[in-house]
């Protein structure tokens, strides 16, 4: 059914970038044999390439998962079939969600098992002392942040590379211009995974996330008003 | 139960000024092969996507087997089949790969039926429908549709591609599986020979008004073509008379009902019948447009 549909849209980005996310601590850590490399930067360098792949991931799923059925003149056969259009959005969302969590996983426990190898304690490295959870949970909430606001773009502007050049311009251009507002006005515009005013972090990042699910019902509501 | 597989009040679409559907009262009998007629730009695309949900009247309503469009389109679309005017569908996957993505949807599909008509319409089951021939192509949403086991079949220009014996192909399953399992189907076309071969019912419709809903046999009973010889007859038409040709002494009118009536009361005119003779499917519809137009 749709889900398969998703599934096999997807699949050969997932499977390419869940053997990067596999492969990339293992590969590195092997490069660096008999140096004291993994033991002192292991710990850092994880956490940049977890950063990067799982921003990859976002992106690339943003664009490519979403519902392309405007651009390909198929909507009038999947919105005759017996499902609510929201159930085609949201499905579409949940498989890149699914595949994009997979490859944090999949990175997250072969950089743990290399780190492993070298040392008792895994994420405690020996120049910079240990690292701590958010350091890991930042960048998730901030590739969940961009994968809903591409995946809603894609939507939007019917097409990916569009919603992807659209969601990167935002991505860049914001902070951008939060500095700018910073420097003339001396005031913070949030933007994630940064606290929101005072508030404590987890609480911030509960409220980036809900944003980032208000992108996606966006989406849902445009699809549901769209005439075919 | 009610009888009506597809019924609509005052039917209306407007996109702009444009008057695309401009308020219409179809009637679609349940079990009935109905023939939508009408040229290109007529209203009949509009007026199905109405009646699948796709797109919202400005006004009026639709009822789709016994259903109001605005409120239960899902149960709608769970038994009814779709054949849409634009044939695309997802370019890299198999008729296989379509048959596995829309069985799941229907309670009702049947897998019998998609080896029975892959067989019967020949079509390549294991090929990228991107690489299909357009009358291929046409054929996969025909395949589609029959084997989910609707109610009703709505199909948009169903032959559109097709060689002449798979359209004879597709005429025959349609006119037999189809009312075999009582199914009403519901197509809109502008091949006339088409239509009149298997449809039971018709509507045509021109400028978004439907000109004329009827079974077909009584349209074809009452639909005159009256020659007579004489000076100063009637040359008005009204609702009796559709069309009226005069040239020199002769006229020649289109009649929509009492053809006999109507000569009697010319022959009293001191007029000439020199010919009463039926009309074609095809006479009719283009005498409708021309009157409309």
């Amino acid at each position: 059914m749709y889900f398969w549909k998703c599934w096999r849209d997807t699949r050969s980005f997932f499977v390419v970038f869940l053997i990067i996310a596999a492969i990339v601590m293992p590969v590195a850590a092997m490069v660096c044999l008999g140096t004291h490399l993994v033991a002192d930067f292991g710990t850092s360098a994880f956490s940049a390439t977890f950063g990067l792949i799982i921003m990859a991931v976002a992106l690339g799923l943003g664009a490519i998962g979403a519902i392309h059925e405007f651009a390909e003149n198929t909507a009038h056969f999947l919105f005759t079939k017996p499902r609510s259009r929201s159930y085609f959005v949201w499905a579409g969302w949940a498989v890149g969600f699914a595949e994009l969590l997979a490859v944090a996983t999949v990175n997250f426990v072969a950089g743990w098992l290399t780190l492993s190898r070298y040392s008792k304690n895994p994420f405690h490295s020996a120049l910079f002392g240990p690292m701590p959870a958010h350091t890991l949970l930042d960048p998730l909430i901030f590739c969940l942040w961009a994968y809903c606001l591409t995946y809603s773009l894609t939507i939007l502007l019917h097409n990916g590379l569009k919603g992807l050049g659209a969601s990167l311009g935002i991505l860049f251009g914001f902070p951008l211009f939060a500095v700018a507002i910073r420097w003339r006005w001396h005031i913070d515009l949030p933007f994630p995974p940064n606290s929101i005013g005072s508030l404590p972090l987890a609480i911030s990042s509960i409220i980036w996330i809900l944003v980032a699910m208000l992108f996606v019902l966006a989406a849902q509501l445009v699809v549901e008003r769209t005439e075919i | 139960m009610n009888e009506t597989a597809i019924g609509t009040e005052a039917l209306t679409k407007t996109y702009s000024s444009i008057h695309a559907v401009g308020g219409i009262n179809l009637n679609v009998p349940r079990g009935a092969i109905y023939g939508f007629l009408g040229r290109n730009g007529a209203g009949k695309t509009t007026t199905i996507k109405m009646l699948l949900g796709l797109t919202r009247p400005t006004a009026g309503a639709a009822h789709v087997l016994g259903m109001d469009v605005s409120i239960e389109r899902m149960a709608i679309l769970q038994r009814t089949g779709f054949v849409s005017e634009k044939k695309d569908l997802y370019p890299s996957l198999t008729p296989s790969e379509l048959v596995r993505f829309s069985r799941g949807f229907y309670p009702t599909w049947s897998d019998s039926a998609v080896e029975k008509y892959a067989r019967i319409l020949e079509i390549p089951m294991k090929q990228r429908f991107e690489k299909l021939s357009n009358g291929n192509q046409t054929k996969v949403w025909l395949l589609l549709a029959l084997s989910q086991g609707a109610d009703l079949l709505i199909l948009d220009e169903p032959t559109t591609a097709l060689d002449p014996v798979s359209v004879d192909q597709l005429l025959h399953v349609l006119a037999e599986d189809g009312l075999d399992r009582g199914c009403t189907i519901f197509f809109s076309s502008h091949q006339l020979e088409e239509v009149e071969r298997v449809a039971e019912y018709v509507g045509v419709i021109e400028n978004g008004k439907l000109l004329l809903e009827s079974r077909l046999d009584d349209i074809k009973s009452e639909f005159r073509l009256i020659t007579a010889a004489g000076n100063s007859l009637p040359a008005q038409t009204s609702s009796q008379v559709l069309s009226v040709v005069v040239e020199g002494n002769f006229y020649r009118y289109v009649i929509t009902k009492d053809a006999d009536g109507f000569a009697a009361g010319l022959s009293q005119n001191g007029a000439a019948i020199t010919n009463i003779a039926p009309l074609s499917l095809r006479e009719i519809f283009l005498q409708l447009v021309r009157k409309e137009q």
